[in-house]
């Protein structure tokens, strides 16, 4: 696995395809197919990852060291034996953590310019 | 995984492992079959033929919004590769062209016995001596290492400067015919000459500076 030399903050903002890969590998790890469905599960529909969008949002995550692939498959009984599985690393952890605090910070600016409706608790 | 696809997905799939051929070799090499099997994932997973249809017409756009951005990225990191090659070259040869004037000017100085050129003749000494050493060493480190090429070559510098010159001065200061304030003016003479130089190549001199 590449070692990140670079700070969270030099990745930002992450592409939408990248931020939704993330967020799809945030609870567990995931082969191709299971984060396209968890995207546009969590979306609505309204995200739909093509497989050039995803694989080449990957192989950029994994040059930087965002996510790794798996060496075994969680469940290799159940599973195609063809497929990559793929989760976040601490790093990219990091960045996905990094990218939500941005856009919480953009979402905050929204509200207070009104072009939200305030929340109950803020 | 065992369901069965339907003899239009089967033709489909095939059309789509063709069209691969849009994207890089690289890049179709690792991913390509990973790019079908999600294909095939897909279609079985879709109710109704409308629904594959939308999938197709959704792959085909991404293929031609990808395929186009995979090169370009493909390009843009030979392009990098080259222009870092080109300015090694560039520093080494310039390097070896330096210590070969000085190591002629030096010989042909010795062997005319040019008074004008063996008044600096401790100076092109050191700085043949130390411009092979150091820059061999500096090259080496750059490359195998993170730390700051300034930096770098700042203390190898320093290093192969004051150890030699250190050295010559305490065990050959014993010769009558040994000129020690001139060695080791010679050497604070090629640090500055050596580092200055690997200062002004990274701050001024380099032709393209990659991203």
């Amino acid at each position: 696995m590449k070692v990140p030399t670079r700070r969270p903050e030099e990745f930002l903002p992450l592409t939408p395809a990248m931020f939704h890969i993330l967020l799809a590998l945030a609870d567990k790890e995931r082969h191709g197919y299971h984060i396209m469905r968890e995207v546009d599960e969590r979306t609505e529909g309204n995200v739909k990852l093509g497989p050039g969008t995803l694989y080449g949002s990957i192989k950029r995550m994994m040059a930087d060291g965002l996510i790794e692939e798996l060496d075994e498959r969680p469940d290799p009984e159940l599973d195609d034996e063809r497929r990559r599985y793929y989760r976040l690393t601490d790093f990219g952890f990091r960045v996905a953590t990094a990218e939500a605090q941005r856009l919480e910070q953009m979402v905050r600016s929204a509200r207070a310019k009104k072009l939200l409706p305030r929340t109950k608790s803020g | 995984m065992s369901r069965s696809v339907s003899k239009d997905t089967r033709w489909f799939l095939s059309i789509y492992s063709i069209l691969l051929i849009a994207y890089p070799r690289e890049f179709r090499q690792e991913y390509g079959s990973q790019m079908v099997l999600l294909l095939l994932d897909c279609q079985r997973d879709a109710p109704t033929a409308p629904a594959r249809t939308r999938i197709w017409l959704r792959t085909l756009i991404d293929l031609v919004r990808t395929a186009p951005r995979e090169h370009l990225e493909k390009i843009r990191k030979e392009n990098t590769f080259m222009s870092n090659l080109r300015n090694d070259l560039l520093a080494i040869g310039g390097c070896v062209l330096i210590i070969l004037a000085a190591l002629l000017l030096l010989n042909y100085g010795r062997s005319h016995q040019v008074s004008s050129i063996l008044f600096f003749g401790y100076v092109l000494d050191a700085i043949a001596f130390t411009g092979i050493l150091g820059n061999l060493i500096v090259f080496l480190l750059i490359k195998l290492t993170r730390f700051r090429p300034l930096r770098i070559a700042f203390w190898t510098f320093l290093i192969v400067t004051l150890v030699p010159a250190l050295a010559i001065t305490l065990f050959a200061g014993r010769d009558p015919h040994f000129n020690a304030p001139n060695v080791l003016i010679g050497y604070v003479v090629s640090f500055f000459f050596w580092y200055g130089l690997h200062w002004l190549w990274s701050n001024k001199l380099r032709p393209s500076e990659t991203v």
